[in-house]
């Protein structure tokens, strides 16, 4: 008994080809009762995301029950025989493959949290439909100890990724958490609306929001349950404010110099953070040469953006390292002979054809 | 024996040293996880230098060069383990390290000289050892601020450059680094005043120039503190304040 990993991800296989496979939450129970129907397939866990598909599953002859699980996948998902480049692992190299895409390194953004919990979900439905024993419980439950391990032990999720990001953790280095933070935003296209989303879903207390067509200016505000202030006005409000988001149209520099440093004048000491992410620039360049006030055009955020890839990828070989320790410190448990007592449980607990029952556990 | 206690304490903060380094390598954004062991292990061992030497003097242990440098460094370390947390500047202990190590050293190269320190006194004076135990702790305060005023500027001068170093990530934010490095001096300065206040009701009463030099270094941060007050003092000319201050500071100890 052994097992096995067969799937499709963003690097293997394009959207189009993955949006077909993709298999929703509340057909997923289904799914996992054909396939454990499949001859030779005993246990199954399907973990389908906007990046991935793929089926982990115990089978005595992984090659064989991968054939027929691929033959299931095109006869159940319109895709032709040879359609698809299936990647496949068994044995050792199917649980090192999920215990990378639970640390995030097989993510599309290297590092990345959200895969642990889409695993951790992919698991549990597996479990509540019965569809996990032995195998998968061990495989899936070490690799939760291996994301996490990752997690603490490295710094894969350190560094922007992309330029809102690097904005939300340029504030937060500024001004600790953001929930005393309020947010001016000085024009409303659809990237400062992406950035204002960005802090406020990190905590940013209230938003601004001015632009020169009112109406559009209401219509932000009211979405990010913010203020509309009349472009005119935007100045007056600049005391109250922690953090600038600039995206305007404007051929000329919107926010000067002179005006930022009467407003510093009177903040007593409190910082200032200015985003200017329009082309050409909202903002003048002198504005960070005044004490306490940082500014940041939309280069400059990329930047740091392709330097906190770049960092990520230099992880990698440490969490692979990490990886690597911990396994062979603890070996990978599904893989593990099972012990004499629990051949029968195993034997016996061999999947149960029906969705929904739980499959007795050793 | 007490040789021994500060060697060993000074091998820890060197080890302390060395994983700041390493983490900082690595590019990661949290101290090594025996970052705060190893600075407990060098107190434990701090602890027992300045007890053995206490109980050798019969009074507080600060009779020597390396007994001040000693204590400093322990009042730095002390209030890290204490504050740092409070003040989310877990990261303060990585900076504070080399200073405490470099402190340890020049004890360690003081005593070599072979300054036995002051012979135990006939009648031990409450109000002495008050004075001095408080003077030193509002040292250590004063030398944690100056540390957190290195660390806003490397992080202020970060942001500004649009560079961010390895150091970037390692560093709390500049708001918390501000808040800590007030306090700090604040906590400093009601320590020194205690210590100043004790200082009239001693036995001895001090020299006129160690009531100069004690006088200076605490109108230089009580200055800090009502300046800051009265006009909200910009935490760039803050940091520079309290660096430039503990350097002040430093450079008066030999004369206490």
């Amino acid at each position: 008994m052994s097992i096995f990993c067969l799937g499709v991800n963003h690097k293997t296989a394009p959207v189009e080809i993955r949006e077909r496979l993709a298999i929703s939450e509340h057909s997923v129970p289904d799914h996992l009762g054909e396939i454990c129907r499949v001859e030779g397939i005993d246990e199954a866990v399907v973990l389908s995301t906007c990046n991935r598909v793929e089926i982990y599953g115990g089978a005595a002859d992984p090659a064989a029950a991968l054939d027929r699980l691929v033959a299931y996948l095109e006869s159940h998902f319109a895709v032709a025989s040879g359609e698809v480049e299936f990647y496949r692992h068994a044995g050792e190299a199917a649980a090192h493959h999920l215990f990378e895409v639970a640390s995030g390194l097989d993510s599309m953004v290297l590092g990345e949290t959200e895969i642990f919990g889409q695993v951790k979900k992919a698991y549990a439905l597996a479990q509540e439909t019965g569809t996990t024993a032995r195998r998968m419980n061990k495989l899936f439950q070490q690799s939760f100890s291996v994301g996490k391990l990752v997690r603490s032990g490295t710094s894969i999720q350190q560094g922007s990724t992309s330029v809102g990001s690097a904005a939300v953790d340029l504030a937060e280095k500024i001004f600790g958490k953001l929930d005393h933070c309020r947010v001016m935003i000085i024009g409303a296209g659809e990237m400062s609306r992406t950035t204002a989303q960005s802090l406020l879903s990190r905590g940013a207390r209230s938003i601004i929001v001015s632009n020169r067509s009112y109406d559009k200016a209401v219509e932000l505000a009211s979405e990010l349950k913010g203020e509309a202030v009349r472009f005119d006005d935007w100045e007056t409000k600049l005391d109250h404010v922690d953090i600038i988001v600039s995206s305007t149209a404007a051929p000329h520099a919107v926010v000067h110099a002179s005006a930022i440093r009467r407003v510093m004048e009177r903040r007593r000491g409190h910082s200032l953070f200015l985003i200017d992410i329009a082309v050409p620039r909202d903002i003048e360049e002198e504005v960070n040469e005044i004490d306490n006030v940082y500014l940041y055009n939309i280069d400059q955020l990329q930047q740091i953006a392709n330097e906190g890839k770049s960092r990520r990828e230099r992880q990698i070989a440490v969490c692979r390292d990490l990886i690597a320790a911990f396994l062979r410190e603890k070996g990978i448990e599904a893989l593990a002979p099972v012990p004499e007592g629990h051949h029968r449980a195993e034997a016996g607990g061999k999947r149960n054809d029906t969705p929904g029952r739980p499959l007795p556990q050793s | 024996m007490d040789d021994l206690y500060l060697i060993l304490a000074t091998l820890a903060f060197l080890g302390g040293f060395v994983l700041a380094a390493v983490s900082w390598r690595r590019e990661s954004d949290r101290p090594h996880g025996l970052n705060i062991p190893i600075a407990i292990t060098g107190l434990v061992f701090q602890s027992l230098f300045l007890q053995v030497r206490g109980e050798m003097h019969g009074r507080c242990p600060i009779t020597n060069g390396a007994e001040v440098l000693v204590f400093v460094s322990w009042s730095i370390v002390i209030l890290y383990l204490a504050l740092g947390r409070a003040f989310r500047l877990s990261l303060l202990g990585v900076f504070s390290m080399p200073i405490v190590f470099l402190f340890q050293l020049f004890a360690i190269l003081y005593l070599a000289i072979g300054d036995p320190g002051a012979q135990p006194p006939e009648r031990l004076d409450p109000w002495l050892e008050l004075h001095a135990a408080m003077s030193l702790l509002a040292y250590g305060a004063f030398g944690l601020a100056g540390i957190a005023g290195v660390m806003y500027l490397v992080q202020d001068r970060q942001l500004k450059s649009h560079k961010p170093g390895r150091l970037f990530y390692s560093l709390p934010p500049i708001r918390y680094l501000a808040i800590a490095l007030v306090r700090l001096v604040a906590i400093g300065t009601a320590m020194l005043t205690i210590g100043i206040v004790a200082a009239f009701f001693m036995q001895v009463k001090p020299t006129a120039l160690h009531l100069i030099v004690s006088g200076a270094v605490w109108l230089a941060y009580t200055l800090i503190l009502i300046v800051h007050a009265w006009r909200r003092l910009p935490p760039k000319h803050l940091s520079l304040s309290a660096i430039a201050a503990f350097g002040f500071a430093l450079a008066t100890l030999s004369a206490l």
